[in-house]
């Protein structure tokens, strides 16, 4: 009973190692009734069996910024609800890569519904870097219903994740050779598109 | 006279020479008086950790102990790939398990920065705790005020900034910007894919 005791103890250090690790580094970086305030919110982040990373994440972007404890705090009770929000698009069974990509896409100006069509058009698939994209063509300035449109056209056409990758290179290519945002992620969606259709067979 | 006392050193001889009788209760009575004293911590301690002891362990506590020691060398081995795979200024090592699959593996992005006034220039982002002082990624003056500085980065996308001779975050100039602003400083952004 006693070996037993301590196996489980093992295990729980391993995993809290980490965690234990950030809590540090947050600790070293801001004043105490900040550091108080933010661990309270990344708690309930654990409690949730959420991902912490990203709010751990805000708060030393926050604190290597040099922004005020209430600036801080705000800003990761804002992504912590982003997150509830991208759990709440994308259902249950979401990776916590899933929730950082989507807390991403909210935090760019996707909404909730945008989340739940993408995961809808993605089926079983991770949705971890059509989010990426997402985002990546909303802050290409690329109005927030076509970058969507664009990117659920992919994804019902098939398109893996590295095709879908070539596409947003293709695109950010465009644009900094001077062509307009939303030409080039049109044109290239398209050609993406056409790659990806089978091929008619030959008749002889 | 000489006999009288000759008879009396026998005498004393022969009662010195005679084996003492000691009573039953005196070795319990010595023992309770040696436990009585006070003992040393330390041999107090050492003589527990020197004390064999037996211990009945079942089955399944074995199968426990076998799990977390398994669990310890998975971590402390996949900890020590990602710490290595991010941290440029150590090498790769040869990983005992299976390395992590290719959508894992974090992609070596180049950051450049021209800024010919600078006399330091650092990256920052989501990947490194937003530390202006870690060591991976302290950008390489090489001339023409061209900073630069290669690092590895998770798949996904990311946020980040340069911050110039520690005090000036400035954005890059060829990357989006990135949409939130939560703290008056703009951040640019870059997605990082896996190679195919």
């Amino acid at each position: 009973m006693h070996v037993a005791r301590c196996a489980v103890g093992a295990i729980a250090l391993i995993t809290s190692t980490a965690f234990a690790q950030d809590t540090s580094t947050l600790a070293s970086r801001l004043d105490k009734p900040t550091y108080i305030a933010v661990t309270a919110i990344v708690d309930s982040a654990r409690i949730a069996k959420m991902p912490t990373k990203p709010l751990f994440d805000k708060a030393l972007e926050g604190a290597a910024k040099g922004s005020d404890g209430p600036t801080i705090i705000g800003a990761v009770q804002q992504r912590w609800v982003r997150m509830g929000a991208a759990k709440q698009g994308l259902g249950t069974s979401t990776s916590p890569d899933e929730i950082r990509s989507a807390v991403t896409a909210l935090e760019a100006g996707a909404s909730a519904r945008d989340l739940a069509r993408i995961r809808s058009a993605g089926g079983k698939r991770s949705v971890t870097l059509p989010l990426a994209v997402l985002t990546d063509l909303i802050s290409r300035s690329i109005p927030i219903p076509t970058a969507t449109d664009l990117v659920l056209q992919l994804m019902r056409s098939g398109v893996r994740d590295g095709d879908l990758s070539t596409f947003q290179r293709n695109v950010r290519a465009d644009i900094e050779r001077g062509a307009d945002p939303t030409a080039a992620a049109t044109t290239r969606a398209r050609g993406a598109i056409r790659s990806n259709q089978p091929k008619p067979g030959r008749s002889e | 006279m000489l006999d009288d006392n000759d008879g009396r050193i026998e005498q004393i001889a022969h009662e010195l020479k005679r084996a003492e009788r000691v009573s039953s209760s005196f070795d319990a009575r010595v023992m309770r008086a040696v436990r009585s004293l006070p003992r040393h911590a330390r041999l107090t301690l050492w003589s527990r950790l020197t004390t064999p002891r037996r211990i009945s362990v079942t089955p399944l506590s074995w199968g426990l102990l076998a799990a977390s020691l398994l669990i310890i060398a998975l971590a402390t081995t996949r900890a020590v790939l990602v710490e290595e795979s991010t941290n440029p200024a150590k090498p790769i090592t040869t990983a005992l398990f299976a390395a992590p699959s290719k959508k894992q593996t974090p992609q070596a992005v180049q950051f450049v920065l021209v800024a010919p006034d600078a006399k330091k220039v650092a990256v920052v982002g989501d990947f490194n705790g937003w530390d202006p002082k870690h060591a991976g990624y302290q950008a390489h003056h090489s001339g023409g005020g061209v900073w630069s500085v290669t690092a590895s980065l998770p798949v996904g996308h990311h946020r980040y900034s340069f911050v110039v001779d520690d005090s000036l975050w400035v954005a890059d100039p060829i990357a989006p910007r990135a949409v939130d602003n939560d703290f008056g400083v703009t951040n640019s952004a870059i997605i990082v894919s896996a190679q195919e």
